[in-house]
Parts: structure tokens; sequence; C-alpha cells
């Protein structure tokens, strides 16, 4: 079988980077509230949105994760009061930088989901969780596997 | 340029008899009339080997740091480029402006090397890529300033052609144009060294027990190490091109930081690193009115 192939029981994996005090307790919530989501994701949890560097990223697809998602609280919510605004800049410069590369834009997202917002959370892991799975398998990034 | 290289000489053979400072960097004739190759000058009677030719494209800043913990002053020449490499050194705090004289020459634009080298002397020599693009041929900070201002028209406003014709290509067609490129990286890190805007105490990528860039060299770690560098120096670049230029296999380097550079002006506004040596970077904060995208 070419490595090419999209293997029959393929189901995408998805890698969450959670903040400590909006998302990761919204995704509490989410379960709490017995709302279904998707099971393609891990969730990472952090300290803050501000925390996650963007090689984390880049080190994810090299590691065979077929997209990422980096979660925070909305702007002015921050436990640190401006990590967030930080993460903020730096993303929107490095989710350019990705797409420009050649990754896909939906393979690497951002949203700020506040810990109330459960139906939120298990929506916004519906879509990306799709959108991935019409993607298909992410090769590119990863050792020899584009184009062989 | 003959009479400014004298002036150049003069400059410098005052500078060290006066003590002003205990070494001048700058150009010497290299190996072949193309390559002028950057020289250190401790001694009055030395100054005879300085030249200035429209091959003296080295960034001379990144050496500044050769001299940090040195006592004494340096005295550097500086082309418009160079100047903003030494004012991004001060604004990172790597380099005390008192330590340094810096002499600013008139850049009338460098010729380029690789074209000199295939056309010969006779023929008509192109500028380099980024004296074509140069928007400040005048050194924006100096001590003293040798030769005439004005020797060289400055581009109108930045050219971002080739990052638009990249950005018009599909996902896949990108990802072969950027992994075909850094499929050839060496990873002799030459970018790295010669960069103004990389001045960490200990690189990411000396740090081989971290883990962060794998040991093998393969298109996926050379492209970690691409876009991670790209990233580092995000709102840093001063656009000197030097990283392209000293690369041994010619991966376009730039296409990734003038990237960046486009992206931070259509999103927080017109910046040019450099200018400013006590500027805040683009960065390295933030504004409560930035473009909301992840609601």
């Amino acid at each position: 079988m070419s490595i090419n192939e999209v293997p029959q029981n393929w189901e995408p994996k998805i890698l969450v980077f959670a903040c400590n005090w909006c998302t990761y307790a919204g995704a509490d919530l989410t379960g709490l509230g017995r709302l279904q989501y998707p099971p393609n994701i891990r969730i990472l949890k952090v300290p803050c949105s501000g925390r996650v560097n963007p090689q984390f990223v880049v080190k994810a697809f090299q590691r065979g994760i077929d997209g990422v998602l980096v979660a925070g609280c909305h702007p002015g919510d921050c436990h640190y009061s401006t990590g967030n605004y930080f993460t903020r800049r730096r993303f929107l410069i490095m989710n350019r930088m990705m797409e420009y590369i050649g990754i896909e834009p939906q393979r690497m997202q951002n949203k700020w989901i506040s810990a109330a917002e459960a139906p939120k959370f298990q929506q916004v892991i519906t879509e990306v969780t799709e959108e991935i799975r019409a993607l298909g398998p992410n090769r590119k990034l990863r050792d020899d596997q584009w184009k062989n | 340029m003959e009479k400014l290289t004298q002036e150049i000489r003069k400059t410098a053979k005052e500078i060290l008899e006066k003590g002003q400072a205990n070494v001048v960097i700058g150009w010497e004739k290299g190996s072949a009339w193309y390559i002028s190759t950057p020289v250190f000058i401790d001694k009055a009677e030395d100054v005879e080997r300085l030249v200035w030719d429209e091959y003296c494209v080295n960034n001379l800043a990144k050496y500044l740091l050769d001299y940090k913990t040195v006592e004494g002053k340096v005295a550097i020449f500086v082309k418009g480029c160079d100047a903003r490499g030494v004012n991004r050194l001060i604004q990172d705090k790597q380099v005390d402006r008192e330590k340094v004289l810096i002499v600013g020459l008139s850049c009338p634009g460098m010729k380029d090397e690789k074209k000199a080298k295939e056309l010969g002397k006779n023929a008509e020599i192109p500028l380099v890529k980024k004296c074509q693009e140069c928007r400040y041929p005048e050194p924006i900070i100096f001590d003293i300033f040798l030769g005439e201002k004005g020797k060289k028209e400055p581009a109108k406003g930045k050219d971002f052609s080739d990052i638009k014709a990249i950005e018009k290509m599909s996902s896949d067609e990108k990802y072969d144009f950027f992994s075909e490129n850094y499929d050839r990286c060496l990873r002799c890190y030459a970018c790295r060294n010669v960069c103004p805007a990389c001045s960490c105490r200990e690189c990411i990528f000396d740090q081989s027990k971290s883990g962060w860039l794998g040991k093998a060299n393969n298109a996926s770690n050379n492209m970690f190490f691409g876009i991670t560098r790209a990233l580092h120096v995000a709102g840093r670049c001063i656009e000197c091109g030097e990283c392209e230029r000293v690369c041994p296999v010619n991966i376009p380097i730039m296409l990734l930081n003038k990237k960046i550079i486009q992206d931070i002006d259509t999103l927080f506004g017109d910046y040019d690193a450099g200018l400013d040596p006590e500027g805040k970077l683009p960065l390295g904060g933030f504004e409560y009115s930035d473009p909301e995208e992840f609601m």
C-alpha cells in the first residue's frame, strides 16, 4: 500500500492547546453537560494561550498531527490580563506563515472559548474535526511522507 | 569610489592614531576582483588594506558582537543597511552605543558578486537584489559621515510581488516549492551566523539535547529550521538579504522573511526594523485594536 493512500479506518488526530483558565474549564463543562463531541482531539493544557510557542505547532505536525487548534480566553478575559493579546499577534503572523508554506489554513486554527461556552466548544471541535476529515491525513512537514 | 577609499584610509588612520577606537572594521580586497571581504585593522600602518568599491556587500554589523566583551571602542564603516543592523543590535541591547564609533558611507548600491563571476569583468553587472529594492541607502545612524549624500535614488515602496506570486499558488504547489528548496539545506547555519537580528547567547539550534531540532538532515527538520528562524527574526529582519547571499545552496530565505514583513505591515501598520533603537518591536507588544480573527 502506498503511503499516500488514506487507510480505511483513518480518523483525524487533532491537538488542542487549551488554556487552563478558560478553554480547559470550558471543555470540562462540555463534559459535565454531557454534550457530545468527536473523540479525535487530544487536549494539552497550557497555563495561558500565550504559552503556546509557534514551534509547538510545527513540532506537532512533524510528529503526525493532522490539525492544531490553539484556544484561550476571549481578549480582555485573560487570567494574566494580557497574555492572549500576545497570542493574537503571534498567531496572526504564524497562521499566515503556515498557509504561505503550504499547510492548509484549516489545519492551523485559533479560537477564543471561555469557561462558560460549552456549546461553543462542542461546535468548534465538531467543525474542526469535520474540516480536517475532509482534507485527509496531513503528510506535510512530516519525515519522508510527502510524495513518497 | 577611489576618492572615498582614500578618505576611508585617512579616517581610519586618524581614529587609530588618536586612540578613538582600538580596532576598525571595514572591507579589504579579497581573492578575486569581485570579492571584498571584511577586515579588522588594529594598527595604523595597516590602513592601506582598506578599500571601498562596488563589491563591499558584506554587512559588518554582526562583527560588533565579537567585541562585546572586549575593552575599548570599536570603529565600524557602515552602508545604509549596515547602519540598520547596528541599530538592530543596539535595540536588542547587544551592543553599547557608547562603545561603537560609526562611520557612515554614502552607498551607491552594490553589485552582484555571483553575477560578476559569471559575466566577467567587462560586462555590465547588475546590482544585488537587496540594493535594487533598497529604501535606505544613506546610513541613518553615524558619528562621522564620508562621501556625498544622494548617490542612489531610494526605492519608493516595498516590493512584495514575489510574495504575492507564491500566495496565488495552491497549498500543494506552495509546499512543493518550499520543501524542494529546503531539501537542499545543509544546516550549516551560515544564515543565522551572519544575521544581525540573530543574537541569542545560545541559539535554539545549538541546544542539541533539547530535542527541538532533530539531527537527521531531511526536508522536515530543515523546514522546521527555516520556519523557526523566520519566526525568531519576525519584526526584527532589516531586509539586508545577507542570509540569502551566504547560503551555499541558494535557498530563497528572504521569501519567508519578506512574507512576515508584509503581514506585519498589513496587520499592525507599517514597520521598518532597525530605524529607531529605542522603539518597541511589533511582536514584543500588542494593541487592543489588533485585527480579531479568532472569534
